[in-house]
This record gives structure tokens, sequence and C-alpha cells, in this order.
């Protein structure tokens, strides 16, 4: 399968401080990804805070410019953004988020937000408009009476309704989901993850699902992409890389999932400072944490690569396996 | 802390070039600089003598590099009316300017500090309130005002004071309380809210649940806190107290800076104009400047940050 | 169970009319007082011609500074025996509509600079708060004395000098608030539904920032006022035979032993105005902006 976004050796850095003489102080946020997201598919990106994850979704939509590397949407190279071709894109990607009561004008009823990319793209006014928006309303399970409601009226899970169905208003191909229920009541939350599931779905689209909730990830995702520190260090079906882990990282990640009728014994702690973008250790950034890395290990920085049909950037699956074609 | 201090000094230094620019630009709008500089009565030979040697059949930015050139000499032209160099006249008058305007800045750190601070730690008091009405009350009454009611009541119905010029140091008083009361006022009710929002602050709870004196989390957690943003002020009140003073020492015949600068724009004498301009502008900026220095200082987060923020 | 059925919120009142009711039933009396003052300003400005007694220009030679309280000339007359309460009123009008165009001026201007800056960050975000920096450095009192000084006095430049009091204020508002919209909220949100920047700062932006601009206009409206009248008390503002507030006051001060009318009345029509509008922005600033101090 040709997949829909394409992603070659991304890159985003900012600049974390200034200075009057020489070049500012800066830090990665991305450091070289390569990313496939084919047609159809829920792909997960987990990963820790500071690990890279939501830069990453928001170059995935083109909307911030990556320092390296390209972004291809069915084969064409993305738009620079706020362009004219950008803005046309933008009916066609769209992008769920964190924190919806941000996300929504608190001046405007939620019917108005709703109807406003039908307005922003031309699609349609007057009544054909408001229909459209009570068909999207009713799709997300919003009530018709609460059309006139502002967004400080609706309850958490309401208010991301709203913003789901903005985004569906053009019936996007592809759509970034960035923690989408990470700012939601833990009650709440199965509720919108099982909403976005039956709309990917019906509507046919491609998702991309930006989590550090690991069991959330695994509930709905075909395929994932672990990362630390700006970089994808194990990536494969979701069902292979939950059950049987390679890199030590993905590996005590999947080890802190609490499962039924088993305590968390064994359990792997990780070791020293959680990641700090700004201070990346040489090498193989995971090295000071992990329980088998080497001298070795620090001194190179290991590619993503198949090892026994599966995709991880370890040395050390380098050197207990040989590698494999994947 | 260095380049915290380099970067304010650029943008200080940037300031100025600004007013320099400024300067300039009004001054070519409004005509021809020859007879701006040299007045509407200047026989033809001095004017075309000036136009030769400043330059001012160059292309413009030639003549703007000169002007600068002339500015960093110290030559800020000729005053049409007293026929002497416009910086001259100028220093002249800064001495007594600074005799009213210390007292005052003294007056308005002195009184409106210890107010706001004090209605902060009784807030709801009849204090509180008292500091706040007649803080509003200070800076609402425009100066030429309150000058005008102080003389009404200091000398002419009570005679106690002179309402006017510059023989003893009883000329001086009124034109110091005119130019401090709407400052202490802006002072105390900013202290106020300064202080009040350091106080609100968790830290101060910390202080107070470790069990320190209210005396020492008053002193040593929430008055150097709340001195940062107060700091700020003073460079805001350099500004005000020289506003103020073209007010006041209009009212009092006072023979300062401020008057000499209503005079000459009354008069036109431009050449005095702009000095005054350049000169006013270079305190201010170094006012501002030492402001935020002392910011730095008192501020630890950027004491030990490398860059500025 | 789906969240639909949760509790609402504020029931179905749209924030506008849930705004203006807590406005309304918690207004204390000094307020009352302020906005009432305040009104009868705006009405006197408005009927101005309708409630002159007299002709401003209109002397009397025969009522020489009459006292308050000489009939037909309530607040008295001055040197030249025109009525103080004609000129009063027409003051009250010239002052006003100095104040409030150069307002409006100089938020219009500020927030579009501020909006421009957020916009394109870079350079012109640099110039835009280069010339805020230039302007906070430099007494604004000092600045219109030079301009003044070189192109003399005109009540058409007064209002363009006064226009640009306070504007860096509301630059520095406008781009801060852009800024944090436009980072993670609601205007990135629009952005990235393809809207375009017209759309973005006017109908959502503008707003949703316009309760911080206007309690910003009431901070600046008194000071203009102040502004205006200092320079027309120096004889540089507004200039006769037009009236003004400070311009009266300037020429009262020459009677202040013999006739104080002639100054009282302009004064304490400055001190209530600028006094009635500080209170005003202060409570509603309180009320719907704690944002700014």
């Amino acid at each position: 399968m040709t997949p829909i976004l394409e992603a070659r050796g991304l890159v985003q850095q900012y600049a974390t401080g200034r200075s009057l003489f020489g070049k500012p102080p800066s830090m990665r946020a991305v450091d070289g990804v390569d990313l496939a997201v084919r047609e159809g598919e829920i792909l997960g990106i987990v990963g820790e805070s500071g690990s890279g994850k939501s830069t990453l979704g928001r170059m995935l939509l083109g909307l911030e410019t990556p320092f390296a590397g390209e972004v291809r949407w069915r084969g064409q190279p993305m738009p620079a953004p706020r362009t004219d071709m950008w803005r046309r894109l933008r009916a066609q990607m769209q992008l769920i988020f964190q924190d919806p009561l941000a996300a929504l004008d608190r001046r405007m009823t939620i019917a108005a937000q709703i109807a406003e990319p039908l307005e922003i793209h031309g699609l349609m006014k007057g009544a054909e408009a408001a229909e459209r928006v009570a068909e999207l309303m009713a799709r997300v399970g919003l009530r018709p009476d609460q059309a006139d409601r502002y967004p400080h009226e609706l309850s958490g899970g309401q208010r991301q309704r709203v913003v789901i169905s903005r985004a569906l208003a053009m019936r996007p191909k592809f759509l970034v989901c960035d923690e989408p229920v990470s700012a939601l009541d833990v009650s709440i939350q199965a509720q919108v993850v099982n909403l976005l599931r039956d709309l990917q779905e019906q509507e046919g689209l491609t998702m991309v699902f930006i989590s550090h909730d690991l069991k959330v990830v695994h509930n709905i995702c075909n395929r994932v992409a672990v990362m630390y520190l700006g970089r994808v260090v194990e990536e494969g079906p979701s069902g292979e890389v939950f059950g049987d882990p390679r890199h030590p990282y993905t590996r005590a990640l999947v080890s802190s999932i609490p499962k039924a009728g088993r305590g968390l014994t064994d359990r792997i702690i990780l070791q020293g400072e959680p990641p700090n973008p700004a201070m990346r250790p040489p090498g193989c950034a995971f090295h000071p944490r992990c329980a088998i890395a080497d001298a070795a290990c620090a001194g190179e920085i290991p590619e993503l690569s198949g090892h026994r049909g599966r995709l991880t950037a370890c040395l050390k699956q380098r050197a207990i396996i040989p590698a494999t074609a994947a | 802390m260095l380049n915290f201090i380099l970067s304010r000094m650029a943008r200080a230094v940037m300031t100025l070039v600004m007013v320099m620019s400024f300067a300039f630009i009004v001054m070519r709008l409004s005509g021809d600089p020859a007879t701006i500089l040299l007045g509407p009565d200047a026989p033809q030979d001095a004017i075309d003598a000036f136009r030769a040697r400043w330059g001012l059949d160059d292309p413009l930015w030639k003549q703007y590099l000169a002007y600068i050139a002339q500015i960093f000499t110290f030559d800020f032209g000729i005053s049409m009316r007293d026929q002497m160099p416009a910086l001259d006249i100028v220093l002249e008058r800064i001495p007594a300017t600074l005799a009213i305007t210390l007292p005052a800045m003294i007056l308005k750190l002195g009184i409106g500090i210890p107010a706001g601070v004090y209605a902060a730690l009784h807030r709801e008091s009849i204090a509180d309130r008292g500091v706040i009405t007649l803080s509003i009350f200070g800076f609402t009454i425009p100066s030429f005002v309150l000058a005008l009611v102080l003389v009404l009541i200091f000398s002419v119905q009570l005679g106690w004071l002179p309402s006017g010029g510059q023989d003893s140091w009883q000329h001086a008083i009124l034109p110091i309380v005119t130019l401090s009361v709407g400052g202490i006022g802006i002072m105390a009710r900013f202290s106020r809210s300064a202080m009040i929002e350091v106080l609100g602050q968790p830290y101060i709870r910390t202080a107070m649940a470790k069990g320190l004196s209210w005396r020492d989390v008053v002193w040593k957690h929430a008055l150097p806190n709340a001195s940062v943003p107060i700091v700020t002020l003073v460079g805001f009140m350099v500004g005000a107290l020289i506003a103020g003073a073209a007010v006041v020492e209009s009212i009092f015949s006072w023979p300062g800076v401020g008057r000499l600068i209503v005079s000459s724009v009354a008069n036109r004498d431009l050449a005095v104009v702009q000095c005054l301009l350049l000169v006013i502008a270079s305190s201010m900026v170094a006012a501002n400047l030492l402001v935020d220095i002392a910011y730095g200082l008192l501020d630890p987060r950027l004491r030990s940050k490398r860059s500025a923020h | 169970m789906t969240d639909t059925t949760l509790p609402e919120g504020t029931g179905t009142s749209p924030v506008k009319a849930g705004m203006v009711r807590r406005l309304r039933t918690s207004m204390p009396l000094v307020i009352w007082c302020a906005v009432g003052w305040l009104a009868a300003m705006v009405l006197t400005a408005i009927f101005a011609d309708l409630l002159r007694p007299h002709e401003i220009t209109a002397m009397s030679l025969t009522q020489r500074m009459a006292p308050m309280g000489t009939p037909g000339y309530w607040l008295g007359t001055d040197d030249l025996g025109r009525d103080v309460l004609s000129r009063l009123i027409q003051s009250i009008r010239v002052s006003l509509v100095i104040a409030f165009g150069a307002t409006i001026i100089s938020a219009v201007f500020g927030t579009t600079l501020g909006f421009l800056a957020a916009q394109f960050r870079g350079w012109v975000e640099n110039l835009v708060m280069a010339l805020a920096d230039f302007q906070a450095a430099l007494p604004f009192m000092i600045m219109s004395l030079a301009v003044l000084a070189f192109f003399g006095t005109s009540m058409v430049l007064l209002v363009g000098l006064m226009g640009f009091y306070g504007w860096e204020r509301y630059a520095r508002i406008a781009r801060g608030l852009a800024i944090s919209a436009s980072a993670q909220g609601y205007a990135g949100a629009v952005v990235q539904l393809g809207a375009k920047p017209s759309r973005v700062y006017l109908r959502h932006i503008l707003p949703n920032v316009a309760s911080t601009l206007i309690v910003s206009m009431t901070l600046t409206f008194p000071e203009i006022i102040l502004m205006e009248s200092g320079l027309s008390f120096l004889g540089l503002g507004v200039q006769p035979p037009q009236t003004s507030l400070g311009n009266m006051v300037g020429f009262g001060r020459e009677y202040l032993t013999r006739a104080p009318w002639i100054m009282l009345a302009p004064s304490v029509v400055i001190v209530l105005t600028t006094l009635s509008i500080s209170l005003l922005g202060d409570w509603l600033r309180d009320r719907l902006d704690p944002t700014i101090r």
C-alpha cells in the first residue's frame, strides 16, 4: 500500500535563548524522523513529554516548517505555512487539540464555530450550512439545543466533541489527534476514544494518534512508533510492539502498563534523569537510563533498522541478533 | 548578566539614535535648517556659510551623518534669542531644575512606597482606604490646578510662602510639593498592588508555615520581591518629573529647564528646543538604563541567567 | 451514559447578557456618580450650542469680572466681560472631542501595529517594539512640545499629536494577546482551519481582546485630557479665540487673586471628569479584566 503521507529526515530545532554575539543556543525537539502513514490506518506515536511527539505531529500537518527534511502529502511536497495552497490543503487535513477550551473561541456559539470551516473554504452557507452543522453535531453526539451555547457552558468532553465536529466539517482525509483525551476526565476518555475510532471507520479517515497513554494507543492504533528525545526508537504493528517490545525503553514503558490480576512486580523502573531535549546525551540518547547499555552506546547514535522483522534503534539488538531484512 | 547589561546598553543606544533621527526628521520636515538654527533674520551670507558648512545641498543620508557627527561634538546651534550656544543656555538651567526635582523624587519614594506597603499590609483598614482615596486624587488633579490652589491658599490667603521666583529656599517649597503630590499617589498605589500580589504568592505562605515571624516574612521575603516591579516604575517617574517640571516651573517662575522649554517653544527658538530634546532624552535613557541594571541586580533569575529574557 | 447528560454550566443566557447583569447589580454609589457626571459631560458636549447662554466671544464691557451668582452670568465673567459658563460649555466640548478623537486614533493605531507585529514577527515586530520603547523612553509632554515648536500650533496637529499618546500600550497588549492566542489558543486553531489573517484578527482576536483594550482606553482617556489641558494651560495647545478647559485655567491664572472663579469652574470640571473616568476604569478593570494592572 502506498503511504498517503511520508516524512523523510525530519528535524526541528528551536532557539532556547538569545545571544548578542554568535549563534543563539538551540535545542532539537525532533532529530531525524522517517515515517510513513498508510491510507486508512491509525498510527500511534507514544513517548514521554519532551520526546518531540507533538512537534512531529505539527510538522506532519504542515503547521510548522521543518528545520531539515520534508513531508510529502500524496507524493507532493507540503506547501509553506500560510500560503493559499496551504490554506486549501487544510480542508483535507485537520488537528484535534489537547485542550479543547483553548482551541475554541469563547465569544462564539459552538454552531458558529462548527460552521467556520464551511465559510472559510466557501463550501456552503445559510440554510445548507446550518443543516450540515446540525448533521455534524448529531454525528459526534451533541444535542441540537446546544448549538447556541458558548464553550464555557459545555463540559470538557462536549467541548472536545465540538472540536472534532469542526475538524470533520470539510470531510478531511487525514487527522492528527494530539493528546485528544489527556485533558479530560478518565470517565469521559473512553467515550471520546470510541467516537474517534467509529468516525475513523465510517469516514475512512487516516489518523495519527499522539499520546503518552499506552493503554489508549494499544486500544485504538494499528501501528505504533515509540519516540525518545526526538527520535523514533521502535516502530511496528501495535500488537507486536506491545506484546513483544524489543527496545529497552519500550520494554520499560510496556512493563509499566497495569494489568488486571497482576501486580507491577516485574515493572522496569527507569533510572536517571527524565529526558531533557536541551541536554541530549551523546550517542544513544537513552543510554544513561538503559539497563543493558555499555560504552559503545555512548559513542554511536543507533539508526532505526530491521531486526527479526521489527524496526528498532538499538545497538544491542544488532549485537545480539544479526540484522535481517525487515 | 553581562549579556543582559550589554543588550540593555544596545537598546539605550538605539533609543538615542531614534531620538536623534526624530529630531532630524522633524527639523527637515518643518523647513530649512539654516533659517531654523540661525533665525529668520539671519543675513544671507551667514545662511550661505551655514549651508556650505553643514552640507545642506548634499544628499539626505550625508546630511544625516553630518548631523549625527555635529551632535557628537556637542554643537547644537545658536539660540536665535540670546545669540549664545544652545547647549550653554540649557546647561545653565540644569541646577535649578535639579534643585526641585531631586527633593520631589525623594518625597515620591520616601512617602509613596512606605504608604503603599503599609496599605497593603493593612488591607481594608481605614488607613488603606485613605491611601487609595488620596492617591486617586493625587494623580487625577492636574499639576497646574494643584499649583494654583496652593498659591491661592499659601501665598494669597495665608501669605506664608512666596508664589514665584528663586530668591530663597522658601521659594522652592510650593514647586516641590506640586511636583511630588501626583507621583506620591502613583507610587503608593503601585507599591500597594505590587506588595499585595507578592503577599498572595505561595512562597509567602511557605515562609509563614515555616514559622518565621510576620516581620521576617515581610522584610526578608515580601519586600525584596515587591521591589522588582517598583524599581521599574522609578524610571517612568524620571520622565514624569521632567514633564511636570515644564508646567510647574512656568507657574512658579522657576528658572529651570522646564520653563526654558516652554518659553523656547513659544518663541520657536528651535536650536534650544532641539538641544533640550536631546539632553532630556539622554538623561531619560541613562535613568532607564540604570533602572534596568538595578532590576537585573534585584532579580536573581536575571543574575544567574546568561541570556536576556 | 454519554457526557451530554452532564449538568450544564450557567443556564441558557449567553455571555454578554450575563456580563451586563453582573455589571448592573453590583455598581457602588461612587461609580453611579461617576457615570452620572460623565453622562452630563457628554450631553453638554453634544448640546453645547443649545446650552450656551451667550456667545463665547461676546464681551460685555459693563460686566467685566462679575463674580459668580451675577444674574445672567451664573459663573461670573472674565476680564473681557465674557460669560464663564458659556465658555465652560464650549471648553467641555472642545476638550472632550480632542480627548475622544485622540483616544480612538491611538487605540486603532496601536492595536493595528500590535497585530502586525504578532502576525509578521521578525523585523516588523522588532521595529514596532523599538518604536514602543522609544515612545516610552521620551516623556510625551517633551515630545509634544518639540513638535509644536517646529510646526507651530494648530487644532489638527494637536489632535494628531494627542493621537500618539499611549499607542505603545495598546500595541504591547494587542501583540501579547495575539501571540498567545495564536500559539496554542483559538486563533491558532482557526489558522489551522485555513482562515486568512483578516478573518483571524477581525472575527476572532479583536472581539476577544476588546474588553482589555476598552479598559486601557479608560486609562488613557483622562491622561489625554490632562495632557491637552496642560499644553493649553501653557498656551501651546488650543489657541484663542477657541477655548478649552486648560486654556481657560491658563487665562484665569492671571486673575487668581481678583477673580478666582475664572479658573475655578474649569479646574473643577477637569478634576471631576478625570476622577470619574479613572474610577470607572479601575472598577471596570477589576470586574472585566484582572490581567492588566
